[in-house]
């Protein structure tokens, strides 16, 4: 911190939106931190989005609501938005900006550090491969989670992710490790009963103390989105890369969050790219998922599971589509599923882990992990095709073997997705339930799983 | 005699078939009880172990939940403890601050804030503005400061200056006010460290 900057301009020339551009500006900062004041005195954050010929463009976190062009003025604090951080930030919560939201005070320091993070040199990333475990079978069975990873789920409205979310940040852990472990979850314009649901879940399960809660509702204003990921991240960064822990990074809703760049965009009179969001969705969504990994000779990592909410369930809207090509593979909620009354209602055929292979089998695992796996995948999706048949032609017109695999879809979707929501499952608990569906097949349908293991665990009916 | 012989015969053939069929039935009966037996005896102690094994998770699970919560409030108690110890230390400080002896050295920290502010907003022809008591010290000093005027409007603050340039669009506030509050947060660090916390 520096008495650099603290000068306050008193000459708005403009309020658009979110942004208030102030004019006969000098020596401002791109991205330098804002206090804009009210005539009643009331003092908002901002950030600088651009300078130049002695304007500055100002992003208002709080927005303008109530500001007017006479009275109003803005002091360039001479620094970048921080925020402090240490251990004492495990069990708080606080709101989109990192403000305690708990009736505590605010967290004493150890460091204060830049919201927008460190790149992480590529260089020194280590690959991702040590398994983490959610207690959720679909998800360790099936589309494993490892450290470093940035898994997304994508969603549509009124879909159970929140609660998925919520069991998730409840639950993970890391086996057989005495490593500590962390959740940094982030709400980002959520509604205030699902925030409420996010803090009491945590409260009742004892999980609050090793995590550390964003709040950002609904009714926040939307600029406040746009810090909220960043905050989160920074202090994930710290309880990883500083005080070495594993710590999982629980965003949701990245949606609210692309809605609120929109906003800022329009108000600038970018030129939209597609659905009118940014050109560069793409380019600020990476810098927030980039934010997860390893690093070399660093004990902690960040790992990242933010969650979207697809509108109209559409997979090929650029939110999703763009966050698939940054991160590393997804998890898809199904309405199908969900409309059944399957929790959680993951339609396992769209979805995937891309590191999968390198977090399961001996030593992390179990061996026949990976093998099982593909085997229930590829019953799954049979079991599917069946069902497409016996939708035409009856079930009466079926043969034996198919019918064995409408049994094992039904197995699937009953005993293995289906799960209560505190109910946390080890990782031997669910490959118990993958060989109880393969030992529905018969073993000359088993074409993906060594002999040794189908010796071992196959339980014949 | 014959016949009764005869019939004798037949009841004892009957008799003992029957009884041989009986026993052979409760043979049965026994080695399929105890095959019953034997069979459920495995399933017994898998429902066993799945009831030890949920007795434990729950177990498990309200212990993390006991201690997770008494942990954080005990942390949170402390937290408040700390905060109403700090708070004590700045008003303290504030107090003296507020009445430090205005002679001497005093003169010297003025100067150095209106130098810092000046060179800030990177011109000397400004309107300077202070508390009652430091009126007379900024007076004294305002004069190598040329185009500067002091303000005839006193502020409320501890100490130290506020400027505003001419045309009125640019303000420094750089009060001993201001400026704790610019390094609160490093303050309180430092408060915290003392008491053998925050670091």
């Amino acid at each position: 911190m520096t008495l650099e900057g603290g000068v306050q301009y008193s000459k708005i020339a403009e309020i658009k939106g979110p942004l208030v551009v102030v004019d006969d500006v000098d020596n401002a900062a791109f991205d330098e931190l804002v206090e804009i004041e009210t005539n009643e005195g009331e003092r908002r954050l901002g950030k600088v989005l651009e300078v130049g010929n002695g304007k500055a463009i100002v992003q208002v976190f709080e927005g303008t609501t109530g500001l007017s062009i006479a009275g109003t003025s803005a002091k360039f604090v001479g620094k970048v938005m921080e925020m402090p951080v240490s251990k004492e930030v495990l069990g708080r919560v606080f709101d989109g900006l990192g403000r305690p939201k708990d009736g505590l005070p605010d967290p004493i320091a150890d460091k204060f550090v830049d919201i927008n993070g460190e790149p992480m040199n590529p260089e020194q990333r280590e690959y991702p491969k040590d398994f983490i475990q959610t207690g959720i079978s679909v998800i360790d069975g099936l589309m494993t989670l490892v450290r470093g990873q940035k898994l997304p789920i994508f969603s549509g409205s009124g879909m159970s992710h929140n609660l998925l979310a919520a069991q998730i940040a409840r639950q993970a852990s890391v086996v057989g490790k005495q490593d500590d472990f962390a959740v940094v979850f982030a709400a980002i314009g959520v509604q205030y009963s699902e925030a409420e649901y996010f803090r009491r879940s945590l409260e009742e399960s004892g999980a609050l103390k090793r995590s550390v809660l964003f709040l950002n509702t609904a009714d926040d204003p939307a600029i406040e989105r746009i810090i909220t990921p960043r905050v989160a991240l920074t202090v994930a960064e710290y309880l990883a890369f500083d005080l070495g822990m594993h710590v999982l990074v629980v965003m949701t809703d990245m949606t609210n969050y692309c809605e609120a760049l929109r906003e800022i965009s329009a108000a600038r009179e970018e030129v939209p790219g597609r659905k009118g969001y940014p050109g560069y969705l793409y380019t600020d969504l990476s810098t927030i998922y980039e934010r997860a990994g390893k690093l070399q000779g660093r004990k902690g990592s960040v790992t990242q599971v933010p969650i979207l909410s697809m509108p109209s369930d559409d997979i090929t809207h650029p939110i999703p589509d763009l966050t698939g090509y940054i991160t590393e593979g997804q998890i898809v909620i199904g309405r199908d599923l969900f409309r059944q009354g399957v929790y959680p209602p993951i339609n396992i055929l769209m979805s995937l882990s891309r590191l999968m292979k390198d977090g399961i089998g001996e030593g992390s695992t179990r061996a026949d992990h990976s093998e099982v796996a593909n085997q229930v995948y590829d019953a799954y999706s049979r079991a599917q095709e069946v069902r497409a048949l016996a939708g035409i032609v009856g079930k009466a017109g079926l043969t034996e073997i198919d019918l064995k695999y409408m049994d094992v879809g039904d197995v699937f979707e009953k005993e293995f997705l289906t799960q209560a929501i505190d109910e946390n499952r080890t990782i031997e608990e669910t490959l118990g339930i993958l060989w109880k569906i393969v030992s529905k097949l018969p073993k000359n349908e088993i074409t993906k799983i060594k002999d040794k293991y189908i010796d071992q665990y196959y339980k014949e009916e | 005699m014959t016949s009764n012989s005869s019939l004798e015969q037949a009841i004892d053939k009957i008799l003992k078939k029957t009884e041989k069929e009986i026993l052979l039935d409760l043979k049965n009966s026994g080695s399929d009880s105890k095959q019953t037996l034997d069979d459920s005896l495995p399933k017994l102690e898998q429902e066993y172990d799945k009831i030890i094994s949920d007795g434990y998770k729950e177990a498990d699970k309200i212990e993390k939940q006991i201690i997770g919560s008494s942990d954080l409030d005990v942390r949170n108690k402390k937290l408040l403890l700390l905060e109403e110890g700090v708070d004590k230390v700045f008003s303290k400080a504030l107090d003296q601050i507020a009445n430090t002896d205005r002679s001497g050295d005093y003169s010297n920290l003025i100067k150095t804030l209106l130098d810092e502010a000046t060179k800030i907003l990177g011109t000397t022809k400004v309107t300077v503005f202070t508390n009652t008591k430091d009126k007379d010290v900024v007076k004294s000093i305002l004069s190598k400061y040329s185009g500067a005027k002091l303000s005839s409007e006193t502020i409320d603050c501890l100490g130290g200056i506020k400027i505003k340039s001419k045309d009125g669009t640019m303000t420094f506030d750089n009060t001993i006010d201001a400026r704790i509050e610019r390094f609160k947060p490093l303050i309180r660090k430092e408060i915290a460290s003392t008491f053998g916390m925050g670091n």
